[in-house]
């Protein structure tokens, strides 16, 4: 029997007991004490002998029985049954004789060993008219449940519906608050174990970032000078959360311990990967550089654990040398053996990058991501400045390009520099507005070499003139020029290269009439004049291969003199 | 950067770099003056062909109506450039320290 609910009013009497009993529905934050509450107070309200609770998940869309004395939670679809049709339809169910009914289903009864006699099914929709659960109460004690029960059910309804929607909305909270601060913790940790300032390394320029995601990523790093020896690590834990956050941390406190207790590279790999193996949950693992840098000798020897690419940018002649790994990530599973380690020797200026995938994948808006051909051009455009600079860069770079997509996962690098003494190098744009700028390069070039400072003018105009005829005649090509300037002795060489052009040998180009009459002379070929005038030796190469022009020019104080 | 402007004395002053990248707004501002005109280049730090480009077309220009360019205080560094391409001939030149 289904029963639209009756219009008549509720007495004072049964309003002030239901006032009585809901005010105790106001107290709870759990949920099971909640329920107990709710049951209780439709117990007293309608006298019934029991009463239970089914609560909607809206997930999975069934209703789940949370409480009713002595029986297991039980879940059933929330279509079907007395629950399902109450929850359907949104209207109060009274069956006064439950084993005449069809839609009563008696395993609960034959599970707790109690008879249910007559039953009120009522929906609890909270004030916002949704759905929170269905309430049953069994057995009037003296009866069946009349109509004027279904008035007093449904006012208790409306208020116990809101109180439980208002503990499960807490839950959430709370829940959600508990995984946030626990999720803060493990970045607390996590981020606390990096290195709080860069080793000072002979010879070497050194820098790290990190920006982590807000909530997951598990990358790591480690700069530390063990001994003589440089320890390079950059690390990134698979999954998302707490716990790659924890592994890295745990990854790179038993490399540094390996390492300090004299393990070498191989060793130190394998033990640590075999006790990740041991520690690590079987869907997870690190991909992990790990590098020993000797300063005195610039080799550098290193595992990589599934991270890659390695980047080795040679500053001499502006060229990238790309490793992959040379293992599976760490934890993946134990290993026996182990090949022996790369090796890569620094020259001067060689730039070493390790770089996590959170900034290669990094997508902007349209889901194109950052790339490797991107870092790869910024860290050779500004090979020649400090590490810091570099990184501040890269990250502006990868900034830039996002726009205002998203950071998914946490972004960390490693840049190890070995200092020039003796070069100083950049690229420029093929316009004339860097003009200005590659005089200031050489000023600062001549300032950190100790060049002889009358040499500058000179330089500054054989670079421009330089610079010009390339930007005139080589106009199939895209590619900087590039700028180096070398302390020699005595004075100074500088080297301009440009790439993806034809062969102009500047040496074989003639000589300007100097005494011809005003009306004869022309501004044209007057440059190369100049700097065949004032170097004290020009040479050019063509590579056809890179189709690549380069002339080489020094200029020396004796020189200078001996022409004035 | 390139600053040009008419001295007190009526001299043009010409302040910073004449480069390549300066020349051909040294060249719309020379193409205006007229006759004998004093090139003031005391603050003249730099100058390249394309410098040398700008004055020796002004200079012809100048030449064919009966004036001309004369050029004072050029710093002792730029002296050589004029030696070097010949247009020391080309030129009155007063040097500076």
């Amino acid at each position: 029997m289904q029963t639209p609910v009756a219009q008549r009013p509720l007495s004072v009497h049964d309003m002030e007991a239901i006032l009585r009993v809901t005010r105790g529905l106001a107290a709870p934050f759990d949920l099971t004490t909640m329920l107990g509450e709710v049951v209780n107070a439709a117990k007293q309200v309608l006298d019934a002998e029991r009463g239970s609770v089914w609560l909607y998940d809206a997930a999975s869309q069934e209703l789940v029985l949370e409480v009713a004395t002595g029986i297991r939670p039980v879940r059933v679809p929330s279509g079907s049954g007395l629950v399902g049709a109450c929850a359907r339809e949104r209207l109060i169910i009274n069956v006064p004789d439950c084993y005449a009914d069809p839609r009563f289903d008696s395993r609960v009864d034959k599970a707790s060993g109690y008879r249910t006699r007559c039953m009120l099914t009522l929906p609890l929709v909270d004030h916002k008219d949704v759905l929170v659960g269905v309430m049953q109460v069994l057995n009037k004690r003296d009866g069946v449940f009349d109509a004027y029960d279904e008035v007093l059910a449904t006012a208790l309804a409306a208020q116990c519906a809101v109180a439980l929607q208002r503990v499960k909305m807490t839950g959430a909270l709370i829940e959600g608050e508990k995984m946030r601060q626990a999720l803060e913790m493990a970045r607390v940790v996590q981020m606390s174990t990096l290195p709080t300032a860069m080793p000072v390394v002979p010879s070497y320029d050194v820098c790290a970032t990190f920006e982590p995601a807000d909530l997951t990523g598990g990358d790591t790093y480690d700069l530390a000078l063990l001994d003589e020896r440089l320890l390079i690590v950059l690390g990134d834990a698979t999954g998302h959360g707490i716990a790659p956050a924890l592994s890295v941390t745990q990854m790179q406190a038993m490399l540094r311990m390996a390492f300090r207790l004299g393990a070498d590279l191989e060793t130190a790999f394998m033990q640590v990967n075999n006790r990740l193996a041991e520690t690590l949950a079987d869907d997870r693992f690190i991909t992990a550089f790990i590098g020993i840098l000797d300063p005195a000798t610039h080799v550098l020897r290193f595992h990589s654990g599934g991270q890659g690419p390695i980047f080795h940018y040679r500053a001499a002649d502006d060229t990238w040398d790309r490793y992959k790994p040379t293992s599976f990530p760490l934890g993946a599973m134990p290993l026996a053996a182990m090949r022996p380690p790369l090796t890569l020797e620094m020259q001067p200026g060689d730039v070493l990058a390790v770089i996590s995938d959170g900034i290669f994948e990094f997508e902007n808006g349209h889901g194109e991501a950052f790339g490797e051909a991107r870092a790869q051009a910024l860290i050779a455009a500004n090979a020649n400045e400090a590490t810091t600079l570099i990184l501040e860069r890269l990250r502006a770079a990868v900034r830039t390009f996002a726009g205002d997509a998203p950071q998914e996962d946490d972004m960390t690098a490693v840049l190890v520099k070995r200092q020039d003494p003796l070069w100083a190098r950049a690229s420029f744009e093929r316009t004339f507005d860097v003009i200005e700028s590659m005089a200031a390069f050489s000023a600062a070039a001549f300032a950190r070499l100790g060049a002889d400072e009358h040499l500058l003018p000179i330089v500054d105009l054989a670079v421009e003139e330089l610079f010009t005829n390339m930007v005139k005649y080589g106009v199939g090509s895209s590619a900087p020029v590039r700028l180096e300037v070398g302390a020699i002795a005595g004075g100074v060489e500088v080297r301009l290269t440009d790439v993806d052009v034809e062969p102009f040998d500047i040496t074989q180009a003639p000589d300007v009439d100097v005494n011809a009459p005003i009306e004869e002379r022309e501004p044209g070929g007057l440059g190369l004049h100049l700097i065949r005038r004032m170097a004290d030796s020009v040479e050019y190469e063509y590579e056809k291969e890179r189709r690549q022009s380069r002339i080489t020019l020094r200029f020396t104080s004796a020189g200078l003199s001996a022409r004035r | 950067m390139l600053a040009i402007e008419r001295g007190p004395d009526g001299a043009v002053v010409l302040n910073g770099r004449l480069d390549a990248a300066q020349a051909p707004a040294a060249q719309t501002y020379l193409d205006q003056i007229q006759g004998a005109v004093t090139l003031d280049c005391g603050q003249l730090e730099y100058i390249s062909s394309a410098g040398l480009g700008v004055l020796l077309k002004t200079q012809k220009r100048l030449l064919a109506g009966g004036g001309k360019l004369r050029l004072v205080r050029l710093k002792p560094h730029l002296r050589d450039i004029f030696t070097y391409s010949g247009f020391d001939q080309l030129f009155e030149i007063e040097s500076g320290s």
